[in-house]
């Protein structure tokens, strides 16, 4: 399998170069951090605080992950070797996708030793936001990943590609303030788009299957819209 | 196998281009820097498209059979695509999973393909840490690896050592047999030697196409000699040639006893009757030797863009 093939490839540069160690160390250092402070001070065993920091923290990280994945082939011109190969944009994107999509279940995989701290030393531990919040941080990060790979297509300049994704990021975060500043229906319609408002909701123990769908959606029309920058990219 | 007509626009970097390669046959492409070379092996290997016209591999459309056109070809662009943080061998492996070469074949391949270019040491070594010359190797291992119908290369020799520039024409040339090969280059030896018919382009328009030594025939418009002359008694030697219809004289050189130049005459009869006057004037010839046109000739000639304009 072609898809295959591309991500085995990104997973074996991403762990060559030592951005996934540095994301993956002030990630786990940071969130810790927060964990245990927040613990300490309310004494309440819940993950609510630690699941909305890692988001924030992951949001302002992602695009350091994404940042290389079609930029340096840019750069290096094997984007050539790729695009003169029998593969489509589809399986390039998708391997690539998917390759980073590992990296990130790596590191959620990673801090599930916080609720398994929190099920040790609490009684009556509820675990339904636990699995409902960790679904939601699945699927912003396939949102954060699927945008950052959009921006990465669009130039060999791996800084712009992580500002492009990192200002669009923080936009989708901060869409959700308009339904308070408007209380219209435009102010309603951008907070609709906003990823933070419809993550909450998971950390409040709600899976809606409309949050559900705008992830999936959102998701995948950056990666159509890589994929269409890409095969665009034989144009200029 | 192939029956190209491109056209590229923008700013026009190939202009109305007619190519055919056969099948097993070595083309040669040739032309100064931005002639349009790495444009015309672009388009062949569905990198970019052409403006207008069609180009065709092995049959297949490179417009419409995009996929067909790209399982068939063997690529080698200007820059070796090359993965820096990857070993010679995983990154082999790569290519052979995305050329979609079966696994089983894949180990094989890689040996076989490493022992004709001399990587088979350096399987284990880190790309990035490779020299030049190497790199180059595994980029032209990577073009050949799934044993392609056709194989393009751009610029195959660049970066390497003499002697590894006679293995890879060996190579290139063994591998004709039972493949088309494009290769571009503007190493003019190169070419003759490797090639069977060379196509030379100048501002994305194709000049010549032809076989090496056609191309060197006709490149002598008139025969040629250079003569070495010790001065005669006075200057009389040089009017003669001036009064002599059809004479040309370029590339005079004083030395302190002798002149050297480059005679053209319109036909070779002519030289007969000019080596009598001149012997009767006095001259006293030192060497007198044909000047036999090189491609390097040829090619001159058909890229000095200002030389071709005012003879139009």
């Amino acid at each position: 399998m072609k898809i295959f093939a591309i991500m085995k490839k990104e997973l074996q540069s991403f762990f060559f170069s030592p951005i996934a160690y540095i994301v993956f160390a002030s990630f786990l250092s940071i969130v810790g951090y927060l964990f245990w402070v927040i613990l300490m001070t309310s004494k309440i065993a819940t993950l609510e605080p630690m699941l909305y920091n890692a988001a924030f923290i992951l949001m302002l990280a992602s695009p350091v992950l994404t940042m290389r994945l079609v930029s340096e082939e840019k750069k290096s011109k094997t984007i050539e070797l790729l695009l003169t190969s029998p593969i489509s944009p589809f399986e390039i994107i998708a391997g690539k996708f998917l390759a980073c999509f590992v990296l990130y279940l790596v590191l959620m995989i990673l801090t599930l030793q916080y609720p398994l701290i929190l099920a040790h030393y609490s009684q009556d531990f509820d675990l339904g936001p636990i699995y409902s919040g960790y679904l939601g941080l699945v699927l912003l990060g396939a949102a954060y990943i699927s945008l950052g790979l959009f921006a990465s297509t669009l130039t060999e300049n791996q800084i712009i590609a992580a500002m492009v994704s990192f200002g669009g990021l923080v936009l989708f975060w901060i869409f959700g303030w308009a339904r308070h500043a408007f209380e219209n229906d435009f102010g309603e319609l951008l907070g609709n788009l906003s990823l933070f408002d419809r993550y909450a909701e998971f950390l409040r123990g709600i899976v809606d299957s409309g949050n559900v769908i705008f992830f999936v959606v959102f998701t995948t029309v950056w990666l159509f819209l890589a994929m269409r920058v890409l095969e665009s990219d034989r144009w200029r | 196998m192939q029956n190209i007509t491109k056209y590229y626009d923008n700013f026009r970097a190939l202009n109305n281009l007619n190519l055919k390669v056969e099948k097993g046959e070595i083309l040669g492409l040739l032309g100064p820097n931005g002639a349009g070379k790495t444009t015309a092996m672009r388009i062949l290997t569905c990198f970019l498209p052409a403006t207008s016209g069609t180009a065709s591999v092995a049959g297949y459309d490179v417009f419409e059979d995009s996929l067909e056109v790209r399982r068939r070809l063997g690529y080698l662009p200007e820059t070796p695509p090359l993965y820096h943080e990857m070993t010679v061998r995983s990154y082999l492996n790569f290519i052979g999973e995305i050329r979609e070469l079966p696994s089983r074949m894949r180990e094989e391949r890689i040996g076989y393909v490493a022992e004709r270019i001399g990587l088979t040491e350096s399987l284990g070594r880190v790309i990035g840490t490779l020299s030049k010359g190497y790199r180059q190797r595994v980029g032209l291992a990577q073009s050949l690896l799934h044993n392609p119908e056709v194989l393009i290369l751009d610029e195959p020799t660049v970066g390497l050592d003499p002697n590894q520039i006679i293995e890879i024409r060996g190579l290139i040339k063994d591998l004709a047999r039972d493949h088309t090969i494009i290769l571009s280059t503007h190493i003019l030896p190169e070419v003759s030697m490797t090639c069977g018919r060379v196509v030379i382009i100048s501002e994305g328009e194709i000049v010549a196409v032809d076989s090496v030594a056609n191309l060197e025939k006709s490149a002598q418009a008139a025969p040629a000699w250079k003569i070495v002359l010790k001065p005669a008694i006075n200057q009389s030697w040089r009017e003669t040639i001036d009064n002599f219809s059809g004479a040309r004289i370029s590339e005079v050189k004083e030395h302190s006893d002798s002149y050297e130049f480059r005679l053209e005459l319109p036909r070779n009869d002519d030289f007969d009757e000019l080596f009598g006057s001149l012997s009767q004037k006095g001259a006293v010839f030192r060497e007198i030797s044909p000047v036999r046109a090189t491609l390097e000739d040829v090619f001159l000639r058909l890229t000095s863009v200002e030389e071709r304009k005012e003879a139009a």
